[in-house]
């Protein structure tokens, strides 16, 4: 009851979204071609577990096709382990808990349904986009659980003063990028299009309204073919970005991998700079994937230790070699440490040791190569070397072809962290983009999924442009508000609004 | 199909206002306009004791300017004033001389409606309906001044208006309720060259100085200024029209009604429009008679949809703008000349039309003018066209801002509906613009106000794929007569017969279900551009755009052939069918808002909550009814909404207790 009650305080935070919906909507329609809806209540990337609600009649629909609970739903209000899988490739994406709160006992007064899941952004990510291909479901706007539940009278307003705690940029790249996207570029793009889509509406009106009455040209509609098929290919192609931005919002994931006793948990303790995970000199301690939140020279990063990797008997030890390799399929970026004394006395032989060490760690098959680059190599234990078997070795991995970037340090002493530490950083920034300098990018989901809606609403122009057009200009309505959801309407004095809606997404 | 009963006009002269038995009324109205006429009605059918006061009864239902009703957007006004019984449509489908449908090629949703009128046709069905409505007694007579008294103490509202005082000395006429729909007769003035006369109409005495008066004075409301105007009347054989292009009404004419299965005028009997153009000379014209043209000299706002010939050439230099000439009736030898609107001097005014080819031995009947008069800034109004201020006082028409017959006719059968169940006690009502145009129009005017003459267009209206012109029946005619008592009884059957039909077609049409293959055989010529594979059922199948329901009656006649009356509406509904469902939606949403009403005693300039002095201007002008209208006003942020919010639902609480205490 202590989690809902800090929900309820969130939610109720975050009121003044709903409401800046509610406006919105008031002034031009929404898209809301279902009526469930969903989204990630917790916060974004840097915690272990998230949590995804959906609120709706289609919620039971939702826990049968994802949790396997076709047969019958779990008891009200109990939670219960399940694998969560994709409904459309029954693809496991996660096992977490699951809840079912039918109507009216309910946050939202609505039949709902929460997912507890791992959180990480791969499988969030993987859950959220398969939640929308539930037919009826689709991403909730900022604030509409509360609106929900505000109208269901289960809320009460209190303070709304506290909005600014909504303001969570835990990490200075976060919050130069917030600040980017709210004065610059990402702003200005969508607004641009949120100008030519206004303009290619009011054109489309006025030719509904006025041409009969002559004043508007036949040619107008040919302007607004070319104007809705440009902005449609340019929309599609901000679309194809590989979305740096969005794994910023939530969080690099990088998995620390390896063999056995290769210390790969003192490393995560070194890196965190607390004993987050145990650490023993008996192999196969860590036997499930232990996860911590860390920021890297500004950029926010999940830290998973996995389980060494090794054959074994042990049936609990098999599962968490079985999800380390999961995790180390999901990873940005994959931290394989080797423990050093191991490696070969022969500086020659060092590379193709490590080719093959790699090859036994990283998924197989066509994504070696995709594997190898998102990989970085620490190589453990220098403390045990002597200083001339540390100098070859650094010389020999230098000069490696086809091996990815490596460090050379101690957990035991810190010694070589620094140097570890540069490497990292700048692998993070490439995975970023650094905010002030790259392109325009996406920062999260929902824009994607607000731009997706505008895309198709878009083909619904062209779909009914020679059939009907009062449903061709609907199609571009419903264009214009997907587009609004992201822009709002940006007055200076607006920025704040803004802010709330981009920190509070979900909620 | 009966389309009138037939009934002999009572003899004005025995109304006279020296022989009035009775001087209490239950809802008075003054103005025998499209906005008086349909609140007289209104407020009759619904249950109220009611008096039409008009300047001249023979001037009842007179169509002041354009010979027409209906169009793009005042098409879906007529048809929703005909659902809840008002005179407008059933009048347009008598007095019709030339029917079209605008907007044809563009889909259902957006269809216009249109007819040219017959003036006499039109004013004597108005009359003849308007003398023989129960409980509704007209009276010739001026009004000068309402009578107001201290306002009742338990509803908002800083006076009371309880009757009206007639010019002539005439006892007063008291009442529970009084509309006021005096048109461009509120300080009205006629602009033709450079003279200037006052009065609401060419021909008409000039009126309602007092009333003017009263409403700034002793009300103290807002009043602003607008400006419209008319062209001149045109011999029609002076005309050549060989010149022109001839545009004949539609083959088979749509009546406006719901009642109506076909129009008085058949469809040959129809006569045509005649379109021409105008030349370079026009312009020329116009600018040299600049100087002379003190209306066009006025910066009062007129509107930018019906603009006169000078403001368009102006505007737009060096262009033809196109010039219709429209039937004014069966018996009648005038041309009307729409876009030809004009104050210039009456010898340039005939110098101006001779520059038209097909003009250029016209002779003009009566010259055009402007007008310029007074309105009510109707922001202050509440969604029952209530003045705020006054308890019983009722404005509809061009007192409020707005422009054209539909939009009057609108809002005077509203203003009627809530003035008699004010004065019957009855709750006071809103129209929803999830629900009609009419909702539209009202929340425009009350929550934005308005600039320039208000007109209507379907871009108004958000929910455009629901509220169409087909469809106003349904949405507006159970609960005409279920909720407001405005409808009778023959249209209620009617409405819901028709609900019912649809629906049971619908379900008929959902319950054949087939591949698109199989449809594809058993209804030969389709072409159905998507191979899906999925199914399809019958109403699906009415999207696409050859297959009518016709032939899915044929193919399957067991089923369906009892439905055939139903086709071209089931059509439609097909059509629209995923896009109406969305909306749907949306507009529950909407309505939601709709229902969280705040309080119309709040004075929001010192409400101890966190609002800028911004925010707390605007809320303050428009004291909204509802945190839906709040949210609409301009200048309000999402963030004064919800302080405003988080105040009301305190309030509330803090009230409930109270209740709890006592």
């Amino acid at each position: 009851t202590d989690r809902s009650a800090v929900c309820v305080r969130r939610e109720s935070d975050s009121f003044a979204q709903a409401q800046l919906n509610l406006t919105k909507n008031l002034c031009c329609k929404g898209i809301y071609d279902a009526d469930t809806i969903f989204a990630l209540s917790s916060g974004h990337g840097m915690c272990g577990v998230a949590v995804v609600r959906v609120s709706g009649p289609a919620s039971a629909l939702v826990l049968q096709s994802m949790a396997g609970l076709s047969r019958g739903l779990p008891p009200p209000r109990t939670a219960v382990l399940r694998n969560v899988t994709d409904p459309r490739s029954q693809e496991l994406l996660d096992r977490g808990l699951v809840l079912w709160f039918p109507g009216p006992r309910s946050f939202t007064g609505e039949d709902s349904a929460e997912f507890h899941l791992h959180g990480g952004a791969a499988v969030i990510t993987g859950v959220l986009q398969a939640l929308g291909s539930v037919p009826g479901v689709r991403p909730a706007e900022a604030g509409e659980f509360t609106r929900r539940a505000f109208h269901a009278g289960k809320l009460d307003l209190t303070e709304v003063e506290g909005l600014g705690d909504l303001i969570h940029a835990e990490t200075e790249a976060q919050r130069r990028q917030a600040l980017r996207q709210m004065e610059g570029e990402l702003s200005r793009l969508y607004q641009g299009w949120s100008q030519r889509l206004t303009r290619s509406l009011a054109h489309m009106e006025a030719f509904i309204d006025f041409s009969e009455d002559e004043l508007i040209e036949e040619g107008v509609l040919n302007e607004v073919d070319l104007s809705v098929l440009q902005l449609q290919r340019e929309i599609e192609g901000h679309l194809q970005d590989g979305r740096r931005a969005e794994r910023l919002r939530s969080g690099v994931q990088a998995v620390i991998a390896g063999a056995t006793n290769a210390g790969k948990s003192s490393f995560l303790n070194l890196l965190c700079q607390r004993p987050a995970a145990i650490v023993s000199p008996t192999a196969g301690t860590t036997r499930d994937v232990v996860e911590t939140s860390l920021n890297i020279g500004g950029f926010p990063v999940v830290l998973s230790d996995t389980a060494g990797l090794r054959d074994t008997g042990d049936s609990v030890e098999m599962e968490g070699v079985r999800r380390a390799k999961e995790r180390v399929q999901l990873a940005d970026v994959t931290l394989v440490v080797v423990d050093s004394t191991q490696l070969p006395q022969n500086y020659q032989s060092v590379q193709n040791f490590l080719t093959d060490h790699l090859r036994s760690i990283l998924p197989n098959g066509d994504d070696l190569t995709a594997s190898l680059q998102r990989c970085l190599l620490v190589l453990n234990k220098r403390d045990l070397l002597s200083r001339r078997t540390v100098d070859g070795l650094q010389k020999s991995i230098s000069q490696a072809e086809g091996l990815p970037l490596a460090s050379l340090l101690s957990c035991q002493t810190g010694d070589g962290l620094d140097d570890f530490l540069d490497v990292f950083q700048d692998r993070m920034r490439t995975l970023c983009g650094d905010p002030l300098v790259g392109s325009v990018s996406l920062t999260q989901a929902r824009h994607r999924c607000h731009l997706q809606q505008c895309v198709r609403a878009l083909s619904q122009y062209h779909r009914y442009r020679d059939v009907d057009l009062a449903l061709a200009a609907e199609g571009l309505r419903l264009a214009l508000t997907s587009v609004g959801r992201i822009t709002g309407k940006v007055g200076a004095e607006q920025i704040l609004d803004i802010i709330f809606r981009d920190f509070c997404i979900g909620k | 199909m009966l389309l009138r009963r037939s009934k002999l006009l009572l003899s004005p002269s025995s109304r006279a206002a020296g022989h009035l038995v009775c001087r209490y009324f239950d809802v008075i109205v003054v103005g025998g306009g499209h906005a008086g006429t349909e609140a007289a009605a209104a407020a009759a059918r619904v249950g109220a004791e009611t008096l039409l006061i008009t300047q001249k009864i023979k001037t009842i239902g007179v169509l002041s300017c354009n010979p027409s009703l209906g169009g793009v957007g005042k098409g879906h006004l007529v048809r929703e004033v005909d659902a809840l019984d008002g005179l407008c449509g059933r009048a347009g489908d008598w007095a019709g001389i030339h029917f079209s449908i605008l907007n044809r090629s563009k889909g259902p949703a957006v269809w216009g409606p249109r007819a040219q009128l017959d003036r006499d046709r039109y004013r004597e069905f108005i009359q003849s309906e308007l003398l023989s409505t129960p409980r509704l007694t007209v009276l010739e007579g001026a009004v000068e001044g309402l009578l107001v008294s201290e306002p009742n103490p338990d509803q908002p509202g800083q006076i009371k208006v309880t009757g009206v005082r007639i010019a002539g000395g005439a006892q007063p006429i008291n009442a529970k309720s009084v509309i006021l729909t005096t048109g461009t007769f509120l300080s009205g003035a006629l602009f033709m060259g450079q003279t200037v006369s006052q009065g609401g109409r060419m021909g008409d005495p000039p009126s309602c100085s007092g009333l003017s008066h009263t409403l700034r004075e002793t009300l103290g409301l807002k009043i602003g200024r607008l400006r419209t105007g008319t062209p001149p009347r045109i011999v029609k054989d002076t005309v050549q029209l060989s010149l022109t292009k001839v545009c004949p009404g539609d083959k088979q004419p749509t009546p406006f009604s719901f009642l109506n299965k076909e129009t008085r005028c058949k469809p040959e009997e129809q006569l045509p429009c005649y379109l021409t153009h105008t030349t370079p000379g026009v312009e020329r014209v116009v600018k040299e008679g600049l100087h002379l043209n003190a209306h066009i000299q006025q910066d009062t706002k007129g509107p930018r949809y019906c603009p006169s010939i000078e403001s368009r050439v102006l505007r737009f230099p060096g262009r033809e703008q196109q010039v219709w000439l429209e039937p004014e009736g069966v018996a009648s030898d005038l041309l009307y000349p729409q876009g030809l609107s004009m104050t210039l001097p009456p010898e340039l005014q005939l110098r101006l039309i001779r520059e038209i080819p097909a003009l250029k031995q016209a002779e003009i009947r009566t010259p055009g003018y402007g007008v310029q008069y007074d309105f009510v800034c109707p922001t202050q109004l509440s969604p029952s066209l209530q003045v705020k201020k006054a308890q019983g006082l009722f404005l509809a028409g061009q007192i409020n801002g707005t422009t054209g017959y539909e939009e009057a006719a609108a809002q005077g059968l509203w203003a009627g509906v809530s003035a008699a169940r004010a004065a019957l006690s009855l709750p006071l009502l809103a129209l929803s613009r999830t629900q009609s145009y009419i909702g539209v129009l009202i929340d425009d005017l009350i929550v934005q106000g308005v600039t320039e003459p208000y007109r209507m267009f379907t871009s108004r209206a958000e929910f455009r794929i629901v509220l169409r012109s087909d469809n106003a029946d349904l949405r507006l005619s159970t609960r005409g007569f279920e909720e407001m008592g405005c409808v009778s009884m023959q249209r209620y059957k009617e409405a819901v017969r028709m609900t019912d039909g649809l629906r049971d077609a619908m379900a008929a049409l959902e319950s054949i279900s087939m591949s698109c293959t199989k449809w594809m055989e058993k209804l030969g010529q389709i072409h159905l551009s998507k191979t899906k594979s999925a199914k399809l059922n019958g109403l699906e199948l009415l999207e696409y755009k050859d297959v009518t329901f016709e032939m899915l009656a044929s193919a399957f006649p067991g089923c369906l052939s009892a439905y055939l009356e139903f086709s071209k509406r089931l059509k439609i509904e097909g059509l629209y069918r995923p896009h109406y469902m969305m909306q749907e939606q949306e507009m529950e949403r909407v309505r939601k808002d709709e229902n969280l009403s705040l309080p119309q005693d709040v004075d929001y300039l010192t409400l101890p909550i966190s609002l800028s002095m911004e925010a707390r201007e605007v809320l303050d002008r428009a004291k909204p009814h509802t945190l839906g209208a709040a949210t609409r006003l301009p200048g309000i942020t999402p963030s004064a909404i919800v302080h405003l919010l988080n105040y009301v639902r305190k309030t509330d609480k803090e009230r409930e207790q109270e209740r709890v205490h006592i």
